[in-house]
């Protein structure tokens, strides 16, 4: 019986790391929450507000402030409903950036003089690595690049970005079918031993290394047609045509719930500044 | 009045030694319905793109005579004016779709274009072509042939007046073939739009065309009106097309002296009834092989799987499906798109792992097995031959299982099938590089490689123009002696009657019948729940007797004589 939980347990995890798993959480990110709070926003609103809070945190230490921060990203990242891969490549990422320090110094008996310059850190990077992922990912990448748009960022990249995300589920489908290939007609070395496992390892990463080839030549034959495609729908045209820029932004609209959410913020840091001083 | 005038057209690729296109002139009507057929590289897709001056505007080439489309000259007007007098659907339209959403991608020319109406724009473009009440729907559930409405919603949506579609249907079943070229025609017959189609598809050219334009290595044979047109069996045959299977056996009965020389042949299978009401079906012994009792060489126990979706729900494939394909079995599997056709054949090479139940190959449980380790048993053909391509030659490609299998005497072997093939010519080249026939015969030979028990091909003759699909179907039936057992997923209805022994009907990941092609065929409620449709010729012979049973124009010749 316990066996088998494991089994299932250890079946679940390798499932998890499939490719086909990274293309729907990479979906799922860009697109499988557009009807949260925050994909709701007004771009405009939530880039100034990701400005202000990605930036401030990096000038202040007072401890009281920065918790108040993070406490707001926290909630903000919570209602974006972040898919559960970068939330863990965010806890990955603070925890060897400053993180390990941390534990490091709580461990060989750091006292509050080591610990506190250390949370504090910690502290400043969590919330600017949340509130990027709020912004980010919470939004999806057309209403994104619409802002960045209104800010006066190139047409160029804003298509970019929402181009990306077309293509990267394509990329991935057409990598993991190499990969599939290599997977059937390969031969693997055997990894029950600890040096076949080492072998195997390498085994993989040179199959990643050679499923590359033949991933951009199929890409490269499938974007042949995206290519006309887009001088036939005149995106050259567009990239130069002011008209077309402002019939674009006129999507953007401040809405009841965009000065909710202002109000909120600013009422909450302004509690924080409050709290910073009387502490 | 003409709304395409073409001449003197002479066109060549940069760098090509001999021009494609040569010394075209034509003249179509406004409100024509256009089938421009011909031979594999006789030049009908670049001929399409010079009407919408991607030729010479965006592709750059050796260019002489004047291409005026709807009263502009391509050569002097730019890609964004003619993007409005003609849209164009791609025969790989999926790559043509730029945009996540359905109405973001339907309405992104116009809004490019700055017509401040682009989103009602959008939205009737929509609406035209069936695809009302999706428009906020994100593009990847989508199905194929409701991409394909969506890529012509794209053209549709700046309003021109006329559209060229690439092989609309080359990839999609009946059912949505049906779909498309319903929508085609209320855009053709209702909304006065000139219909330019590159098609194979006989049997659609004389349902749906009024005209058909033959291209023969570079220039314009013909253009003629669909029913004289198809009467011209021998002429197409020289350039392999097909024409309808009512016509070629119309043809045979006449030069047999069977029917009269005056009598204009049939195309569709209405005019078949008339011509052939003098015929009384004789059938001929009920062919009954014996159903194969071997043992079982995958069985599917109570298999579930669902794929995660972007939002909401698992998509359910299969709930709880059982099947067993016994040895030396030749199955069809068939099914409308998404039955879950591909999905059961990369559950049985372990690819995909079921949700629940268990699979058996061989009397082995595949879930414990690694799928390096079943590829000596079984293996399968992709779809799309260049995922199958991980060399950079096709000799290598094959050889490739082999060596790192260190099977004995590889290379010998690797010659022999590059010889059975016949790619021994081609050998050194890159897979990607090849023909369509000659990449999906390169990918046969990869699958056979290690000389397994059971193959599974997925849509093998999908996408190929019909000579060289009949050469895919010659070398399917060459391998029938090789191994053992074979289950193909198709939706090429002429190659499940010819080649299949067993025929298994998907329809929303269940079985609804399995059997012999008269179970199939002849059990017409099967046939409406899976959205199968049987050949043409099969459907003629029931028209005219719904005793007969008969799946080739050979069958079709020998059932019906005279009284």
């Amino acid at each position: 019986m316990e066996t088998k939980t494991k089994q299932k347990l250890s079946e679940s995890i390798l499932d998890k790391f499939s490719i086909d798993f990274l293309r729907s959480q990479v979906l799922k990110n860009a697109y499988g929450n557009d009807d949260t709070v925050i994909a709701r926003l007004d771009p405009r609103i939530l880039l100034m507000w990701y400005l202000f809070i990605g930036l401030v945190p990096w000038f202040v230490s007072n401890l009281w402030f920065l918790m108040a921060c993070f406490l707001l990203v926290l909630v903000t990242t919570k209602l974006a409903r972040v898919a559960g891969l970068v939330l863990l490549l965010f806890a990955v990422g603070v925890f060897s950036q400053t993180g390990y320090l941390f534990l490091v110094s709580l461990l060989f008996g750091g006292d509050t003089s080591t610990i506190i310059p250390l949370l504090i850190l910690t502290l400043k990077v969590a919330t600017c690595s949340l509130a990027s992922i709020t912004v980010f990912s919470g939004l999806d990448p057309d209403r994104l690049s619409n802002g960045l748009m209104w800010y006066g960022c190139p047409e160029r990249l804003s298509f970019s970005i929402s181009y990306a995300y077309r293509v990267l589920p394509m990329l991935m489908e057409e990598f993991q079918n190499i990969l599939l290939s290599f997977r059937m007609r390969g031969n693997p070395p055997a990894h029950e031993t600890f040096r076949g496992k080492v072998r195997y390892l390498f085994y993989q990463v040179q199959v990643v290394m050679h499923a590359f080839y033949p991933l951009m030549l199929n890409t490269a034959k499938r974007s042949r047609t995206t290519v006309e495609a887009l001088e036939i729908k005149g995106y050259r045209y567009a990239a130069v045509n002011k008209t077309v820029k402002k019939m674009k932004l006129a999507t953007l609209k401040v809405t009841y719930n965009d000065l909710l959410f202002t109000a909120v913020s600013v009422l909450w840091i302004a509690l924080a500044i409050l709290a910073s001083t009387l502490f | 009045m003409n709304i395409i005038e073409i001449e003197n057209l002479t066109y060549s690729y940069p760098a090509a030694k001999s021009p494609i296109l040569k010394n075209i002139s034509l003249q179509v009507e406004e409100g024509d319905f256009l089938a421009v057929v011909g031979n594999n590289g006789c030049g009908k897709s670049t001929f399409c793109k010079t009407l919408n001056g991607l030729i010479p505007h965006f592709i750059t080439g050796d260019w002489e005579g004047t291409v005026r489309v709807g009263g502009l000259n391509t050569l002097e007007s730019d890609v964004g004016a003619l993007a409005c007098k003609a849209g164009y659907v791609y025969q790989d339209f999926e790559n043509q779709i730029v945009r996540p959403t359905v109405l973001d991608d339907a309405s992104y020319a116009c809004l490019n274009y700055a017509m401040p109406d682009y989103l009602e724009r959008g939205r009737e473009a929509l609406a035209l072509c069936g695809l009302e009440g999706r428009e906020d729907d994100y593009i990847w559930p989508l199905s194929g042939g409701q991409t394909h409405l969506l890529a012509l919603a794209g053209a549709v949506s700046l309003r021109p007046d006329i559209l060229i579609l690439d092989e609309p249907i080359a990839q999609l079943d009946p059912g949505h073939a049906d779909k498309i070229y319903g929508v085609l025609r209320e855009l053709n017959e209702k909304h006065g739009k000139t219909i330019i189609v590159i098609e194979h598809h006989t049997e659609y050219i004389a349902d749906y065309c009024k005209h058909v334009m033959l291209m023969r290595d570079g220039s314009i044979a013909w253009k003629l009106p669909t029913a004289e047109a198809l009467q011209r069996v021998d002429e197409l045959r020289e350039c392999n097309i097909f024409p309808p299977q009512v016509t070629i056996a119309a043809h045979r009965m006449r030069k047999e002296g069977r029917l009269p020389e005056a009598q204009p042949l049939p195309t569709t299978i209405a005019e078949g009834k008339e011509a052939f009401s003098s015929l009384c079906c004789r059938p001929a012994a009920p062919a009954s092989p014996q159903r194969q009792t071997g043992e079982p060489a995958v069985r599917f126990q109570d298999v579930s799987l669902a794929y995660r979706s972007v939002k909401g729900e698992d998509r359910v494939v299969f709930d709880r499906l059982n099947l067993e394909v016994r040895r030396g079995e030749k199955i069809a599997l068939i099914g409308s798109n998404g039955a879950g056709k591909s999905t059961l054949m990369k559950l049985m090479v372990g690819l995909l792992k079921p949700g629940r139940g268990e699979i058996f190959l061989n009397g082995e449980n595949v879930r414990k097995r690694k799928t390096e380790d079943l590829s000596r048993q079984i293996s399968l053909v992709y779809q799309n031959p260049e995922q199958m391509f991980i060399k950079d030659s096709i000799r290598a490609d094959i050889a490739y299982a082999m060596q790192v299998r260190q099977v004995p005497d590889w290379e010998a072997r690797t010659g022999a099938l590059l010889a059975r093939f016949r790619l021994t010519e081609l050998q050194d080249r890159d897979g990607r590089l090849l023909s369509g026939g000659q990449m999906r015969r390169a990918s046969l030979a990869i699958g056979i490689a290690l000389n397994p028990g059971i193959l599974l091909l997925d849509e093998p003759t999908a996408n190929l123009d019909i000579a060289t699909r009949r050469e895919i179907m010659r070398t399917l039936t060459d391998m029938k002696g090789i191994t053992e057992t074979v289950m193909i997923a198709t939706h090429d209805m002429q190659l499940v009657c010819e080649w299949a022994e067993r025929i298994v009907v998907l329809c929303q990941g269940r079985v609804v019948a399995d059997g012999r092609r008269d179970e199939i065929f002849g059990n017409r409620a099967v046939a409406e729940t899976a959205g199968i449709r049987p050949p043409e010729i099969f459907s003629m012979g029931q028209a005219l007797d719904p005793g007969a049973l008969c799946y080739t124009v050979e069958e079709f010749l020998q059932s019906f004589q005279e009284a």
